[in-house]
């Protein structure tokens, strides 16, 4: 007996050592030897453990929203702010911002930054993404640049691509209805030696807005064509290689913006009301997954992207705008010019005493009988080129089962290639390492804390925190306090742009040349400092056992040093003299109630000041969402969406969607028929009075066939 | 003929008096089977307990009716099954589904103890770790689509809908994304062709994606991240085999899940899925009262 015992010590020793061999040694145990896959480094935390607010898009949401852009989706994460510029061009913002230009959140598609380096925006539009590859969009409420550096200061939107394995066969969509619409998918999935693969192409088409507030034809389609190739392999039990390929091109419609105009308006002829812009964005990237033992792994991602935009047009202006004392004026007194412009326009004199650039420009408006009015036109572009390069290794420790360390390196290099903004190509090289503890103290607390400094060539060197701690009332109910700091690099146009406009191919020489430089120009200032964020959070989260789960969050939160003046050539003044803060809760429930009924809420409440007063439009001070989605037997299915904000943009916003679909089972494959109706319940333009269309109903149906 | 001397020459040496003969048998030897041999002999010191390889055994008829025989493996089984004669005998390590393929009608006297879990057990556990689930989703195979009945109704005794799906081809995830967004928890079935090296990767990081506990199929499954499983050691298999072996052939069943079980569950998965882990032993002993009422 005395053997059995050291001989049943030992294997207890053994087991401690080597647990994945002792299943395989008893008699009784009919499995084979497993690695450990949801080891300690891949588990996350439960809901209630998140150091944070989470909004999570899953599948079955993407489908019944019937969405067609990713933005349309984030109206079901409370306290987004979803604008439109044009029909082809979105904007998402968390809590506050400008309309225009969203930039203070990080998009990533399969842990890929699709947060463009030059001019800071996510062109949604173009990114080489279908809507129907995507398994979840994970939305992180809140600054966290710890975990995903600078410029993941307001929130970060993770969008995780349909694992290859799980693709597999061929799957054909089709979406055709009003306003143009007229999208296609193909995907087609399978294995092949270690990997398995998924090769998607798809197109999406629509004509944006139907008109502009004066009643003119809103010149702003779209058309894309998309490829992905996305690959996983299982080199072997403990590691695993993932690669992508995507690429996509197309052409958004641009019309003439009125901030484009002559300097004296009404004179000379407008150029091309066509400034569409070709858009070609391709993609690479791989990762590298080892697990050294179950409470170690070690992930090594690469990629590099390119963005390329090519828009040229043919612009006019008065000759007099290539005169000398108008470039002088311009970079002198802006306000001044504009003034003289207004009364020349209204054929007035300049006064002396307008200073002596005016009274020139004033004389030479009207000398040799006005000849300087005559109109001169060029071609004129804003085409850019941008580029990243990004490596990133990761470290996961688990140093026992309530500790695990979360450390990193990355190394990015962005560059931006533009004649119009940098007059030629501008590069930054981004460094950046990274920590993260998380340590269940007890059965109740959970602490978590991690820093990342990170050194910018362009902007400087940073240092942010963030520490979050979780009480958890039971494993389905928790509490959580939140203090983070992030930061914000000032982009290459902000900071580093030269912004000139050279016309080529005059209609008529100027000073004896074929080209001339427009007058106005901009520089960026070149020693901006980071925005800083202080966000305080207090949140609960709550699962309950009758199919209940719902999320609150109260928040606090500050931009420091905030770049936000707009970017605009004739009036380009960045700085970092602005500030604002936000405060305000909101909530998420998700409550499935029977197997077939699904009903989610969200809410948003936010209160805020801002010394910038573009800031002050977007923000809606209540919004939120409420959906109910059915599955009524027999392959019927329904969703119902109604997404509400006050004042968006200073805007109402209201509408209702609704989508029916109807799935046959024909043997071995599956069809899908849906019908998706939005019906706008206000009046209102959407985000900006020009943004019309003829009806507030929109009807579209799709077919999806799959085998 | 000369096996079969051999063999009756070692009963007549190692037999003074009549007890008990107890001879196990497997096709193969190995330290584990030996320990498990020398384990009874401990347990039982007044029975003869001896393993004999397959090899040396005779024909079952000519061994005494009054010896139990206890075999441990596969090919084992089919040389007891060439005979409608024999002694007693207790098949053990014998699962489901290769029981499936055996050929009927089987010998009298023969009574099978199967390997896997049972459906009902595994399914009470389900209902005791996750009382708010409604349906539970479960994989099959051609070999082991007998088996949807038995696990429907032990669904149904715990207020659960069995949501199934054929998963013919392993590299093809499909049926378990299906399953996964059409259940509350994921079943596995003991069927090393579909819960297997290869296959218990994407399994599990899906299920856990899509925030699907799994439950079973095996012990070493709950190591590599199954939220919980039944499963019978060594001593729980003595202690059935025990049993039996205290009670006359005649009443054995001809087969059966192994009286005695444990429970192992994974504390990791749970606290990452949000759900209260009652300790192994006391959800064994709920579930075994819940046998014995």
């Amino acid at each position: 007996m005395a053997n059995t015992h050291s001989l049943a010590s030992l294997i207890g020793v053994l087991s401690l050592l080597a647990p994945t061999l002792v299943a395989a040694e008893d008699l009784f145990e009919q499995g084979q030897a497993l690695p450990e896959i949801l080891s300690a480094t891949r588990l996350k935390q439960s809901p209630a453990a998140v150091p944070g607010s989470v909004s999570v898009i899953d599948r079955a949401l993407i489908d019944a929203s019937g969405a067609r852009d990713i933005p349309e989706l984030m109206r079901l994460v409370p306290g987004m702010m979803v604008g439109y510029v044009k029909g082809n061009e979105m904007t998402v913002n968390y809590h506050g911002g400008q309309v225009g230009t969203a930039r203070r959140m990080q998009v990533l598609i399969d842990g890929r930054s699709v947060y463009r380096p030059g001019l800071a925006t996510v062109d949604w539009t173009d990114l080489p993404l279908a809507m129907e590859d995507i398994e979840r969009i994970e939305v992180f409420r809140g600054p966290n640049t710890v975990s995903y550096g600078a410029n993941a200061l307001t929130g970060v939107i993770s969008i995780t691509t349909r694992n290859p394995a799980n693709s597999h066969g061929t799957r054909l969509k089709y979406i055709h209805g009003q306003r143009g619409i007229d999208d296609w998918y193909g995907s087609q999935g399978f294995s092949s030696g270690n990997g398995d693969f998924r090769l998607s192409l798809s197109g999406q088409q629509d004509s944006g807005f139907d008109h502009t507030d004066e009643d003119e034809r809103y010149r702003d389609s779209r058309r894309s064509t998309r490829m992905q190739l996305s690959a996983t392999h299982a080199l072997d039990a403990s590691q695993v290689l993932d690669w992508q390929l995507s690429a996509k091109e197309g052409s958004n419609q641009k019309n003439f913006y009125s901030d484009e105009e002559a300097l004296v308006k009404g004179i000379v002829p407008k150029g091309d009301s066509n400034k569409d812009i070709t858009a070609r964005d391709f993609s690479g990237s791989v990762r590298w997954s080892l697990d050294t033992s179950s409470t170690h792994n070690l992930q090594l991602q690469a990629y590099a992207q390119r963005w390329e935009r090519t828009q040229e047009w043919r612009t006019c202006d008065l000759e007099l705008s290539f005169t000398p004392e108008v470039a002088a004026l311009q970079k002198l007194n802006p306000d001044l010019l504009d003034t003289v412009a207004r009364l020349l326009r209204d054929g007035k004199q300049i006064p002396a005493s307008a200073g002596p650039l005016a009274f020139t420009i004033g004389n030479n408006f009207y000398k040799n009988g006005g000849a300087l009015q005559a109109p001169v036109c060029g071609d004129i572009n804003n085409n850019i080129n941008e580029t990243r390069y990004d490596f990133e290794l990761q470290d996961t420790l688990s140093l026992s089962d309530d500790l695990r360390l979360l450390s990193g390196l990355s190394y990015r290099k962005d560059s931006s290639d533009s004649q119009s903004y940098f007059q030629g190509s501008l590069n930054n090289e981004i460094w950046r390492l990274f920590g993260h503890l998380e340590w269940h103290l007890s059965e109740h607390f959970f602490l978590q804390g991690g820093a990342m400094h990170e050194d910018d060539t362009l902007s400087g060197s940073s240092l942010t925190s963030r520490i979050a701690l979780n009480y958890l009332i039971t494993p389905r109910h928790g509490l959580r306090f939140v203090y983070s700091e992030a930061v914000r690099s000032p982009d290459m146009q902000e900071n580093n742009v030269d912004w000139t406009y050279r016309l080529e191919n005059l209609s008529q020489p100027v000073n004896g040349r074929n080209s001339a430089y427009y007058y106005a120009t901009a520089q960026g200032p070149g020693d901006l400092q980071q925005e800083i964020m202080r966000s305080r959070e207090i949140g609960y989260n709550g699962q309950f056992d009758f199919g209940l789960q719902i999320d609150i969050k109260l928040f606090n939160d500050e931009i420091h040093q905030m770049i936000a003046e707009p970017l605009k050539i004739k009036e380009f003044s960045q700085n970092n003299d602005n500030y604002m803060w936000l405060r305000g809760a909101e909530t998420e429930i998700d409550w499935t109630f029977t197997t077939s009924d699904r009903l989610r809420l969200t809410y948003a409440y936010v209160d805020y000041e801002t010394s910038e007063k573009s800031y002050r439009r977007l923000t809606a001070r209540y919004s939120g969402s409420a959906g109910w989605l059915h599955e009524w037997g027999g392959g019927w299915s329904s969703s119902l969406f109604y997404y509400g904000a006050d004042l968006l943009n200073e805007r109402r916003f209201e509408r209702a969607d609704l989508r029916i679909a109807k799935r046959f089972n024909l043997g071995k494959s599956d069809l899908e028929l849906a019908l998706m109706m939005q019906q706008r319940l206000d009046d209102e333009a959407l985000t900006w009075r020009e943004n019309l269309y003829d009806e507030r109903r929109l009807v579209y149906v799709s077919a999806q066939l799959e085998f | 003929m000369s096996r079969l001397l051999l063999f009756c020459c070692c009963l007549l040496i190692a037999l003074p008096a009549w007890t008990a003969e107890i001879i196990f048998s497997s096709s193969t030897d190995n330290p584990a089977i030996q320990a498990f041999v020398n384990e009874l002999k401990q347990r039982r010191p007044d029975d003869l307990i001896r393993f004999v390889a397959l090899k040396d055994l005779p024909e079952p008829a000519q061994l005494p009716d009054t010896s139990r025989l206890v075999l441990l493996d596969r090919p084992s089984l089919d040389w007891r099954l060439a005979d409608p004669a024999g002694p007693p005998t207790l098949a053990l390590r014998i699962s489901r589904l290769q029981a499936n393929s055996l050929s009927a009608p089987l010998p009298a006297q023969l009574s099978l103890l199967w390997s896997d879990p049972s459906p009902q057990r595994q399914m009470r556990l389900a209902r005791l770790l996750l009382p708010a689930a409604k349906r539970v989703g479960l994989l099959y195979d051609a070999n082991s689509a007998f088996l949807l009945d038995e696990y429907r109704q032990a669904a149904r005794a715990q207020g659960m809908t069995l949501v199934t799906r054929r998963w013919s081809d392993t590299r093809d995830g499909r049926p378990l994304l299906y399953l996964l967004a059409h259940s509350d928890l994921l079943l596995g079935m003991n069927n090393v062709e579909l819960f297997n090296s290869h296959t218990v990767k994407n399994l599990l990081l899906t299920s856990y994606t899509h925030q699907r506990p799994v439950i079973g199929p095996s012990a070493s499954f709950v190591q590599a991240g199954s939220l919980a499983s039944i499963y019978s050691d060594q001593s729980d298999w003595l202690d059935s085999l025990e049993e039996r072996l205290d009670q006359p052939p005649a009443s054995w069943p001809q087969s059966g899940y192994p009286s005695h079980f444990k429970v192992t569950s994974n504390p990791q998965v749970a606290r990452s899925l949000a759900i209260k882990l009652p300790s192994n032993e006391s959800l064994a002993q709920k579930l075994a009262e819940g046998e014995h009422p």
